[in-house]
């Protein structure tokens, strides 16, 4: 029984601690499945992290944030987006920038709103909220219902974006652009506004995967605080092959494996305990790098991702 | 109403015939002609006249053959018709209204479509998604819709298609099919083929004209673009040659012969040989029943077999896409050869990576200069020491010797006749023709075993095609074997110690320099013997 | 010497410069902003970074980690080869630098050992996602990024447990022997042997690799036209995978030294993002060693000083990380910002 109560506690845990990745993979996913490579992500979560804790602590009210986060989001996917579709440039190289600038603007501005010295943190999260009746399933109930929205908002785009672009005629004119936005083109569809449109629901995605990671996870701000999140996202698309229900399957391992890594510190006793606590920490990394040795290699994603595209 | 002929007048032996509608008024002709345009020039950025003052017309319900080598102009005519070039001067009459087609789905919306010699599909989406992605108007994808609608289609037309099979998974004469699928599902009725046959098996090629009969039945006009006289005579009902730009003929199947028609496609010429004949010497390049896929997955090039001996100039002629780019990227190492051999004296060159070829002594001039001859942001020093940057004198224990990369630079530059000021300018700085002469330079002093040339002076004025040719041959005279592909039968004719002719991706004529019958060499090269 | 500048090179040179202006204007609206006058800004940052002799010092020892890893990152960059991951590199350089020289204690090599080792350590770490990328066909953004959490990580373990320092109360290595110690060359300054090793070293050698040799040759080939150089019997795989390498080389010598010249010891805070800075450097000095070498200077001395514009006009800090990521961003759009300004007659060459 409590062994039982162990392993719910654990998996519950999983799902919070994959939702960010969850959220940041799908958005990721829309992108290339449009051909657009965007390893800014990171940095579009950060400014998620940071717009959306700006929001709640000025005003008080985490719903402001969370609309804050989505902003922010959606404002540094956007910059990306004009880089690389109205600028033409380098996808993988504007990703770094819009990464360098997303660390340097939030730190900056951090300091101006909040002095030297200053340890703001928000008073309030986002908590759990349970699913009236379901919540009472045994075991199911724990798990699944007893979460945050960012975890049931995560659980129900998987089924919407499947949705999206694989019964929609727009997810089909966006996979045809990520297959090869030339061919696309000659058929007459609109590449830039297309791929403009699958960037803007990157944005919501990603900004709310970077928001609850200030306003529900953690209660303050640091510029360290996304952690390679982005790019572990990245990962994921690879390894759920640009496909929801992979992307799914991929936050929930990670997720499982730093539930994991967390948990079994907190059973850990000895001396050589705290010891093993922290070089735990190093778990999801290494795990994501062995992934993508296993399951990476000569993946086939869409033809025409990363690739530059100009209309003749 | 009878259909109108088009004749030319004064025939003259070795002149180009010029083509003119014969009397009567030409505005109640319009609305016998499903499209009709007058007046048609194209000029392209680089200077090329592809369209010269062209009339056309295709009638309601009939199937039509432009027939014409490379570089005559019937892809950009068409290309046109299709939306996908604007020209610069005339008209286009659509079912007698003047209009502008300006885009692919304009051009779809009045009833033509085209298919390319590159397909427009989608590889990875099935048959019923592709045509889905231009006829799906309903957000919500309905996909039963679009697959009940080419079963049905493919029906009435005999085609074999699932419509859940992917594109990748359909052999390249399904693939064609389906273009032509997508284009009846859009309710075209103007069909552009571009080189249709190019991709088939002789077999699928009875298909086909079945196929397009069976368009033609249902009221559907056709325009088959081709080089190839025995197919234009068989399907078509008339026959328009294009050569230079211009219209040169427009005649009914019915009334004219292979024979003829070959000699209005090539223009005659006087073979002008100055060549130093050199006695030949041991086979340096041998290959023999070579099989290579193309990119479309079909089999490009079928059983050939050829060989050039040191000392001599062998020249390829052939229409483009009957195979050579596909055996010039076997024998650079660049594409996997299926079956067959191929050997370099006695070294087996066949499926070996670049590194290797190179240094096995294989020179290559290579048609597609910008993606595969030149780096344009090094500078023409540095591209002119390409290949063999890690060898004497360009550089010794791994440091380039820079000031013999410049001297070995301006010697080749004067040489070659380079218009550059500075061999320390980026290549990206010259014009074409010189980026051209840049790479020949740099292949013909490497003092290769064997260069093979891909339309080695396309672009270059008369003087700096005489330099190279003055270069082949003194080559040659040294003891190099060239092999020279070439689409310009005058360099060919030039150059050549013996001409192949290749067709349908094998050898189908030789002739010794002495013994040339350009009549039957211009029937073989339109695979009309 | 006669210094002859082509047009290209001059077109470079504006082009940089172009980049920093813009970001120096939007770091003056910045300065208005927050209240300050952005002129007086600007000249106390110049003073800090080189009002006198011992802060221009100070400025040459920021400047060297930051140089050593952007002449690293531009050998990987020009082949089109994106290493992010020198910070890792520079950590798991320092960190097995440390325990050599730990480990040797006071002997006449240990110094030079440890230099060795550290070198390697960070050719090893950027030989992993190398590996992957030329093998296995994975992106080597991905995998670099991955590897420097990896690394940070690791080390933070290694200095908190198996190797904490005896003495002291915080997670940090023991001391280094004196014998492992850079020499410092100018008393009473920082200025340490490393400093000198980056400028008349590392630069040159960088110079010669990449203007001068053939490897050098092969990278830029490989970065301009990959095709033209398979066709030109160029091993890509090959090239590709040594540039990564070389510049975790570069990296791990880079944060060896900083342990070794100005720390004393391991410690987690041991960058502050020099891996990250050194891609802005590499870009605006357009992976050229000359470039860089400016390009390293001229951040070093924002870097320092920021601190003096910090203190005095009561600026908050992380001026540095905004004006590095609003560079970057104008350092890749300075080609496109020089072909408009060309376009419109404003830059006539």
């Amino acid at each position: 029984m409590i062994e039982m109560a162990l392993v719910v506690g654990l998996l519950a845990i999983t799902l919070r601690t994959a939702s960010p990745l969850l959220l940041a993979s799908l958005g990721e996913t829309i992108a290339e499945r449009g051909g657009i490579l965007n390893l800014g992500i990171e940095g579009a979560m950060l400014i998620g992290a940071f717009s959306g804790f700006l929001g709640a602590y000025f005003t008080g009210s985490l719903v402001v944030g969370f609309i804050t986060a989505i902003i922010g989001g959606i404002s540094t996917v956007l910059l990306f987006g004009i880089l690389v579709i109205k600028v033409n440039l380098d996808q993988v190289v504007s990703g770094l920038a819009i990464n360098l600038l997303a660390t340097g603007l939030s730190l900056y501005f951090f300091r101006i709103a909040f002095s030297q010295g200053n340890f703001p943190y928000l008073g309030q999260l986002i908590d759990p909220t349970p699913i009236p009746g379901l919540s009472g399933i045994p075991i199911i109930g724990d798990i699944l219902f007893n979460q945050t929205i960012f975890v049931y908002i995560g659980l129900l785009s998987v089924p919407l974006i499947y949705w999206i672009l694989f019964k929609t005629s727009f997810g089909l004119r966006l996979r045809s652009i990520g297959e090869d936005p030339f061919v696309a083109s000659y058929l007459g569809i609109n590449v830039e506004r297309t791929r403009f449109i699958s960037l803007i629901v990157e944005g919501i995605f990603v900004g709310m995967a970077g928001g609850l990671l200030t306003i529900s996870m953690f209660n303050t701000f640091d510029t360290r605080i996304v952690a390679a999140r982005g790019f572990v996202a990245v990962s994921i698309v690879i390894l759920g092959r640009w496909n929801p229900w992979g992307a799914l399957a991929g936050s929930l391992l990670f997720g499982f494996t730093q539930a994991l890594s967390l948990w079994i510190g907190t059973f850990l006793v000895g001396p050589a305990a705290p010891s093993i606590s922290q070089l735990l920490s190093l778990l999801p990394y290494v795990v994501t790098l062995l992934a993508l040795v296993v399951g990476g290699r000569k993946v086939r994603g869409p033809a025409s991702l990363g690739s530059p595209f100009a209309k003749e | 109403m009878p259909l109108p002929l088009i004749f030319s007048t004064g025939i003259e032996e070795g002149l180009s015939k010029e083509a003119s509608f014969s009397g009567g008024s030409e505005i109640d002709h319009f609305n016998d002609y499903a499209l009709y345009v007058r007046g048609i020039s194209k000029t392209f950025s680089n200077g090329v006249v592809a369209n010269n003052d062209v009339t056309f017309g295709i009638i309601k319900g009939e199937v039509h053959a432009l027939l014409g080598e490379n570089g005559a102009g019937k892809t950009t005519l068409m290309k046109m018709l299709s939306g996908c070039l604007k020209p610069d001067r005339g008209e286009i009459y659509v079912n007698g209204v003047k209009t502008r087609i300006s885009d692919p789905r304009k051009a779809v919306q009045l009833g033509i479509g085209m298919v390319h010699q590159h397909f427009t599909l989608i590889p990875t989406f099935t048959v019923a998604e592709n045509i889905a992605l231009v006829s799906s108007s309903s957000r919500k994808l309905e996909l039963k819709a679009v697959e009940e609608k080419v079963r049905y289609v493919s029906k009435s037309l005999n085609f074999d298609i699932d419509p859940n099979t992917r594109i990748e998974e359909l052999p390249v004469g399904a693939r064609q099919k389906v273009e032509i699928l997508r284009l009846l599902c859009q309710d075209v009725s103007i069909l552009i083929l571009d080189e249709p046959t190019s991709v088939l098996t002789p077999l699928e090629v009875e298909d086909f004209f079945r196929i397009i009969r069976q368009l033609k039945n249902d009221g559907k006009s056709v325009i088959i673009i081709t080089h190839k006289v025995k197919e234009a005579l068989s399907i078509s009902d008339r026959i328009t040659i294009m050569r230079g730009g211009k219209t040169i003929l427009t005649i009914p199947s019915s009334q004219t012969t292979a024979s003829e028609l070959a000699s209005y496609v090539v223009e005659g010429f006087i073979p002008s040989l100055k060549r130093v004949p050199t006695a030949r010497g041991e086979p340096t390049l041998s290959v023999k029943g070579l099989f290579i896929k193309g990119d479309r997955g079909e089999m490009a090039v079928k059983g050939l077999d050829l060989s050039v001996h040191s000392g001599e100039i062998v020249g390829l002629a052939g229409v483009t896409g009957n195979g050579q780019k596909e055996l010039v990227e076997a024998l650079t190492g660049l594409r996997k050869v299926e079956a067959g051999s191929i050997s370099l004296k006695t070294c087996d060159l066949a499926n070996k990576p670049p590194n290797f070829v190179i240094n096995s002594g294989i020179s290559y001039i290579p048609e597609d200069r910008m993606r595969r001859g030149v780096i344009l942001g090094m500078t023409i020093s540095e591209n002119l020491a390409l290949k063999r940057i890690d060898k004497e004198p360009y550089s010794k224990n791994m440091l380039i010797d820079k000031e013999a990369l410049d001297k070995s630079a301006k010697e080749l530059i004067s040489i070659f006749g380079i218009k550059a000021s500075d061999p320390c300018a980026t290549a990206g700085s010259l014009s074409g023709g010189n980026i051209q002469k840049l790479i020949v330079a740099r292949e013909l002093t490497n003092g290769p075993n064997i260069v093979i040339a891909e339309q080695p002076t396309a672009g270059l004025d008369v003087k700096a095609s005489e330099a190279v040719h003055q270069k082949l041959l003194d080559l040659k005279t040294k003891g190099a074997a060239i092999l020279l592909i070439s689409a310009d039968l005058d360099e060919i004719m030039k150059l050549s110690d013996r001409v192949l002719i290749v067709f349908g991706g094998k050898i189908v004529g030789e002739f010794s320099s002495d013994a040339l019958d350009m009549e039957k060499l211009s029937k073989l090269m339109l695979g009309s013997e | 010497m006669q210094l002859k500048i082509s047009k290209s090179t001059y077109r470079s040179i504006l082009k940089s410069l172009i980049s920093v202006a813009l970001a120096l204007v939007v770091t003056s609206v910045l300065f208005i902003l927050t209240g300050a006058n952005p002129v007086l800004a600007y000249y106390y940052m110049f003073v800090g970074a080189f009002g006198n002799f011992s802060l221009t010092v100070e400025t040459l020892v920021r400047m060297t980690p930051i140089l050593l890893v952007s002449l690293g990152l531009a050998v990987s960059f020009k082949c089109k080869v994106w290493n992010i991951g020198a910070e890792g590199q520079l950590y798991m350089g320092a960190m097995v630098g440390t325990i050599a020289a730990v480990s040797l204690g006071n002997t006449p090599v240990t110094l030079l050992i440890s230099i060795a080792l550290c070198i390697l350590a960070g050719m090893a770490w950027a030989g992993i996602p190398a590996l992957m990328k030329t093998h296995l066909g994975i992106n080597e953004v991905i995998t670099t990024f991955l590897m420097n959490y990896v690394a940070i990580y690791f080390v933070q373990w290694l200095i908190a447990f198996p190797f904490r320092s005896p003495d002291t109360l915080f997670p940090e290595s023991a001391q280094l022997p004196a014998a492992a110690i850079l020499p410092i060359l100018v008393p009473s300054t920082r200025l340490h042997l490393g400093v000198l090793i980056a400028i008349f070293l590392a630069i040159p050698l960088v110079y010669l690799l990449m203007m001068r040799s053939t490897f050098g040759y092969k990278l830029k080939a490989v970065g301009e036209n990959p095709e033209a150089a398979k066709y030109g019997g160029i091993n890509i795989k090959r090239t590709m995978l040594m540039a990564l390498v070389i510049s975790g080389a570069l990296a791990g010598l880079a944060g060896f030294f900083e342990v070794s010249g100005i720390q004393f010891r391991m410690r987690g805070s041991l960058s502050p993002g020099y891996g990250y800075t050194g891609i802005v450097v590499a870009l605006l000095g357009q992976n050229n060693p000359i470039g860089v070498a400016i390009s390293s200077i001229f951040i070093a001395a924002i870097y320092n000083g920021a601190f003096e514009v910090s203190r005095v006009l009561n600026q908050p800090q992380g001026i540095v990380d905004f004006i590095q990521g609003v560079l970057i961003i104008f350092v890749l759009s300075s080609e496109s910002i020089m072909r408009f300004l060309e376009k419109k007659g404003v830059i006539k060459l």
